[in-house]
């Protein structure tokens, strides 16, 4: 099969029949490519073409199986997709889903609690299609009431949100499906519910484990702010963690940009409240400079609770717009200079402007953002009082990093290193052995664990084979260093993964 | 000897304003100069300009209404009570076409300059009057930049369900037209909200230089001196509106207003005014106003409302529901969120959790230097005793010109 | 289709009183309610439901095209009003706006353009995609392409910028060009054509008001500009100078009041010009007066 088309000359039809290829073949990671916002061929494509292409290609996942890696963009649909085409097309993919999973629940709910006032009939029977009769095609509540009944007693926890949906407003033709799935989600769950998994697989809600973002910031930004003022990049972003939204006024979704401003005002209340306000500063960026005029942010935050002032601004681009899209890889395209589509998206900078932490799709929690960008703010403190800490270990982005420089037996296991090869000669020490060796393995521990969040094993497999040879260093002194050699490199490959790990990965 | 009188029982002088309800008000002498005895009669009364309103008085909280009342007032700058109203039938067309004053014998010892400011028929307006409406509602939209974009913001898709298709369809309405009065009196304190009524023709509204008249394609025109000519809202100059009627006759097939009335006598029934005349007054066009997403993006939007305001307000007058306290008033439980006679009203309460909306647009309830009803949160039953028929403190500061205290 | 409509209830209360006798006595409301509704729509008259089922009846009248138009519009203005009002109106929304997509193009040019300008305002993409494809090929075009463009409008992230420029260069009539430029108010990319148009004193007043709005979303510190050149230039045409005064009286900066030469204009037209004119530029005086 030829690689994937990204010429956005071609037609819709074009892609949707690329699209049912990949489907047909399986192939997962090109789908989940095409579903980021920022695809070529979703450029200069209005809102409601963009919406027919993520609609095909989340029903080609389900026709493939959504994976953990494609999860996230059936879980975003649910949680604030407001078009009911893409909401309907993602509760058909997450019954894809391998099994249930009762973390599933709060997000179907929540979609038909949304989709309330949108539940319009749609069709899956050919790309672009409508419905032109009623009665005919399905409807995102429809969907989502099968889903329901696939998840049957994983969704446990929601069945009396479920129970409340009968009622005058509900769809009458759809009550014998709402039956159905108040019975199955009542039910006692089979003896073995064979696949079934316990809520957490992992974090769906949240913070996603994004790593630290270190490219430089491009100096050629240039910003206007709400009150007219030019500002550089690192004018505003310099010297203080900053908590960083995206949103343009012009959006009609009010679980996105709306949303996001009242959080980031809430956000603001919330740093007032612990004393942090003049420490960490916030900022909201708009995807739509040309048509987002100071005055206009300014009433669009204002109106939104936000306090606007020398430490919360809400910024435009006025140069390097295009720089900006990229340092953020924001997930956004457009039609002209008018959004046609974005993630929520937001970010906790470190006082060199470099992202720590990076929150989008699903929708994020004001205290988890704070509790972020405080934990920015404290390594920041404790580098600059002990003086020691590079910037490659600036913010504690991820599992391994935090684990790697704050392990003092670890630390000691590096720096003993090559004693720990040596330990044959020093027979008068012998308890330093278990320690040493102890400390080794917990580091070759913390460098696994930190594979979860970089996915990236090159150093891992280093120190494994550097403890092994270690582990054989009775066959020499060339083992023993060699293993010595692996370990130190492993280990360092591991800790500055962060640094080099392409954004582009992020879902 | 000079006295100082406060309407509203406030020294504010942008309190100035008075219905149809008795205003609580005070007087008390500030400087008793050349007087020598510890009280002093004074004469309570009130001077009209040509056309202006009509204010009349009364001692206590109850009693009949007279033009003129005699209160004896200590000297010593305590403060005696009384009450003032406008005279039903005759309204102010201006700011302070209407002056009370404070006589002894026929010295005026204080005056104080007021304002009778009644809710009207837009086609009965003067063409002063409708301009200042005009140049308010314009300044408030401010192009598109204004406050009224909150007020935009607050009857879309998401939110329906805390204005409409339940009881407090009537209530959150009344809010909704009190808080944009408000901001309008902020820019302008003598403007009111005019009401369209819809079972009459009006032709005198739907001109180039009042609410504009459509084109075949239903884009509205409007003459050159006509502020809505700068219209604009979601970032879109002009408004969309084509009556399905011809704009000199009244729009077909709705209830007029005695049917209105004629519903039924308790609250449960009326309320189906909801669907005819209120509904069917909207889709009566094509264009923004049909759809109850994009309904407020004409103005028209608010006139109508200012309507069905004033048929609830008759029907609560002819059938004594004011109190909200009784069932016939009001279906007080076992409604949606924010439907319940004790519930607060999105967006004023700020709250944004579901089954609340994500975002509460304008904050809460614009104040009034007038009265104090209904708070920053009103809740549906702040709505009910608009006027005061139960308790004073409940006044929201609005009458409507044919609906008689 | 109201044939089928029929036979369909009646095989529906059959199979219900073989059931249970108490769902037959509420298929039996169902069809009394109807009774009242189809009453009032075949004499065009439109009317609120009452009863479970009246809704469905109203979409069922809505499609009929064998009923006569007014029949039918009576039938839309029921559902648009309960759209407002009725708390069940949310269980048949998903079938209104299928039987809206239906009538859209409906032999009855009224028809689809009522239903079209419903489903624009919801931002439909089926509305859109029609809209747009009769912007492109006139012959297929559901409505005059002034229709098209000012319902095209509702929706900001529609793809209709360029062909609403291109309308703007050749437009196939002066509506269509003006509903052209209000749909371009929204383009940040379209300020230079206002700035033209505004300055163009060949052009409409009409449309040069306009450029005048979309300025001031675009471009607000070029506006008061245009417009006191306007106000101050005695040459420019009478509706200008009103707008413009209009304009300044309303939104224009208290700084206005220091500005000497633009005070005396409209000091002398307050005292000379139509009443209206005169009346607007005492407005004027009265706000920046304070400030001379």
């Amino acid at each position: 099969m030829p690689p994937v088309e990204t010429n956005r000359a071609l037609t819709e039809e074009e892609i949707a029949a690329q699209v049912d290829s990949l489907a047909a073949d399986l192939r997962h990671s090109e789908l989940a490519a095409m579903l980021r916002e920022d695809h070529p061929f979703y450029e200069q494509r209005s809102a409601a073409a963009v919406v027919r292409l993520r609609g095909w290609i989340l029903l080609a996942l389900a026709r493939a199986g959504i994976t953990d890696d494609t999860l996230h963009f059936v879980l975003e649909e649910l949680d604030n997709g407001l078009d009911p085409y893409l909401v309907a097309a993602a509760a058909r993919a997450l019954r894809s889903y391998p099994a249930a999973n009762s973390a599933f629940a709060p997000f179907v709910i929540r979609a038909l609690g949304n989709i309330r006032g949108h539940n319009e009939p749609v069709s899956f029977a050919a790309y672009g299609d409508y419905v032109l009769a009623p009665g005919t095609g399905t409807s995102p509540i429809g969907e989502l009431l099968e889903t329901l009944i696939w998840m049957a007693s994983a969704a446990r926890a929601v069945l009396a949100e479920v129970r409340a949906l009968r009622g005058p407003a509900f769809p009458g033709r759809l009550n014998g499906r709402l039956d159905s799935a108040i019975q199955a989600i009542a039910a006692d769950p089979p003896e073995s519910a064979p696949g079934m998994q316990e809520a957490a697989c992992c974090d769906l809600r949240g913070m996603l484990p994004w790593a630290q973002h270190s490219l430089h910031p491009d100096q050629k930004v240039i910003f206007e702010d709400d009150h007219g003022s030019r500002l550089g990049f690192e004018d505003v972003f310099r010297g203080h963690p900053t908590i960083v939204v995206f949103f343009y006024t012009r959006c009609d979704n009010p679980l996105k940009c709306t949303l996001s401003i009242s959080k980031l005002g809430r956000v603001q209340k919330l740093l007032q409240e612990r004393g942090l306000a003049d420490r960490i500063h916030t900022a909201a960026i708009t995807y739509d400079p040309a048509f987002d005029l100071p005055a206009r942010m300014r009433s669009y935050g204002e109106r939104r609770g936000l306090s606007l002032d020398t430490g919360n601004r809400m910024l435009r681009t006025v140069e390097g717009t295009a720089s900006l899209r990229r340092h953020f890889k924001l997930g956004v395209n457009f039609v002209e200079s008018v959004v046609n589509r974005h993630r929520i998206e937001a970010y906790v900078l470190d006082a060199k402007g470099r992202i720590a932490y990076s929150f989008g799709r699903l929708q994020w929690e004001e205290a988890d953002v704070v509790d972020r960008a405080v934990e920015v703010l404290d390594s920041a403190d404790a580098r600059g009082k002990s003086g020691s800490a590079g910037t490659a270990f600036g913010a504690m982005a991820s599992i391994g990093l935090a684990v790697f420089p704050k392990c003092p037996v670890c630390w000691a296991a590096y720096l003993s290193m090559l004693g720990v090869a040596g330990l044959q000669h020093i027979p008068y020490a012998p308890w330093i052995e278990p320690l040493l060796a102890a400390g080794a393995l917990v580091n070759l521990a913390s460098v696994w664990l930190r594979t979860r969040t970089t996915h990236r094993m090159t150093g891992a497999w280093m120190v494994t084979a550097g403890v092994a040879l270690i582990g054989l260093s009775r066959f020499g002194w060339v083992t023993s260093g060699l293993g010595v050699a692996a370990t130190l490199a492993g280990s360092l490959v591991s800790a500055l993964s962060t640094e080099s790990r392409p954004y582009s990965t992020v879902p | 000897m000079t006295v100082e009188i406060q309407i509203n029982n406030t020294p504010n002088p942008n309190s100035g304003f008075l219905t149809w309800s008795p205003a609580g008000c005070r007087v008390r002498v500030t400087n008793p100069s050349g007087v020598t005895t510890p009280t002093v009669s004074l004469k309570i009364s009130a001077t009209s300009a040509a056309g202006g309103g009509v204010v009349v008085f009364r001692a206590g909280a109850t009693g009949a209404f007279a033009a003129t009342l005699t209160l004896t007032v200590p000297t010593n700058g305590s403060s005696v009570s009384f009450f003032a109203a406008g005279k039903f039938g005759s309204p102010s067309s201006a700011n302070g076409d209407v002056t009370i004053e404070a006589r002894n014998g026929t010295t005026v010892v204080g005056s104080v300059p007021v304002m009778v400011r009644i809710r009207k028929n837009a086609i009965k307006l003067s063409t002063a009057e409708r301009d200042r409406f005009l140049n308010a509602l314009a300044q408030l939209n401010n192009q598109g930049m204004g406050r009224f974009q909150d007020f935009r913001d607050m009857h879309t898709e998401p939110a329906l369900s805390q204005a409409h298709r339940a009881p407090g369809f009537l209530p959150w309405h009344r809010s909704y037209l009190l808080d944009l009065e408000r901001e309008l009196q902020a820019i302008d304190s003598s403007v009111t909200l005019p009401y369209w009524r819809f079972d009459q023709a009006a032709d005198a509204l739907f001109t180039l230089d009042f609410f504009g008249k459509a084109d075949p394609i239903g884009t509205v025109q409007f003459s050159a001196a006509n502020p809505l000519r700068f219209w604009k809202t979601d970032g879109t100059p002009g408004i969309n509106r084509s009556p399905h009627f011809p704009t000199n006759t009244a729009p077909p097939g709705l209830r007029n207003e005695a049917q209105t009335l004629a519903i039924g006598t308790s609250f449960a029934a009326f309320r189906t005014m909801e669907g005819d005349p209120h509904g069917l007054a909207h889709t009566s066009f094509g264009g923004w106003i049909f759809d109850p997403a994009t309904a407020p993006k004409d103005p028209l939007f608010f006139l109508l409302h200012c309507n069905v305001d004033r048929l609830w307000a008759k029907w609560q007058k002819n059938n004594a529901r004011f109190n909200p306290a009784t069932a016939a008033s009001f279906v007080p439980n076992g409604n949606p969120p924010g439907h319940n006679l004790n519930d607060t009203m999105w967006p004023w309460n700020g709250i944004i959790t579901p089954p609340r909306p994500s975002f509460a647009p304008g904050g809460a309830m614009a104040t009034s230097p007038c009265v104090p009803a209904p708070g920053p949160k009103p809740r549906v039953s702040d709505c009910i005793d608009y006027r005061g028929a139960i308790s004073a403190a409940a006044i929201l500061g609005f009458d409507y010109d044919d609906v008689q205290f | 289709m109201a044939k089928k409509r029929t036979s369909k209830t009646k095989s529906a209360v059959k199979s219900a009183v073989k059931k249970s006798a108490a769902v037959a006595k509420s298929a039996r409301s169902k069809s009394r309610a109807s009774a009242r509704i189809m009453a009032a729509l075949n004499a065009a008259q439109p009317v609120t439901p009452g009863k479970p089922g009246d809704l469905e009846h109203m979409i069922d009248v809505l499609r009929d095209k064998e009923k006569p138009i007014e029949v039918r519009f009576a039938a839309l203005q029921s559902l648009g009003a309960a759209a407002f009002s009725e708390p069940d109106f949310p269980s048949i929304q998903g079938d209104y706006t299928a039987a809206l997509r239906e009538v859209a193009t409906d032999a009855d040019s009224e028809m689809r353009r009522r239903a079209l300008g419903i489903l624009a305002r919801g931002k439909d993409g089926f509305a859109q995609k029609k809209l747009m494809d009769g912007l492109k090929n006139p012959d297929q075009a559901l409505l005059p392409p002034e229709k098209a463009l000012q319902l095209l409008g509702n929706d900001i992230h529609s793809d209709a910028y360029p062909i609403a420029r291109a309308m703007v260069k050749n437009a196939p009539n002066p509506t269509a060009r003006r509903e052209a430029l209000r749909l371009l108010a929204t383009d940040a990319a379209s300020a230079p054509t206002f700035e033209a148009i505004l300055q163009d004193k060949k052009e409409a007043p009409e449309i040069r008001q306009i450029s005048a709005a979309a300025l001031h979303s675009l471009k607000p510190e070029k506006l008061q500009e245009y417009a006191r050149d306007i106000l101050l230039d005695p040459s420019e045409h009478a509706d200008m100078h009103q707008t413009s005064l209009t304009a300044l009286t309303q939104f224009g900066d208290a700084e206005l009041g220091d500005d000497k030469k633009l005070m005396n204009r409209v000091n002398r037209m307050s005292a000379s010009g139509s009443a209206t004119v005169k009346s607007s530029a005492r407005q004027f005086l009265g706000k920046y007066k304070a400030k001379e």
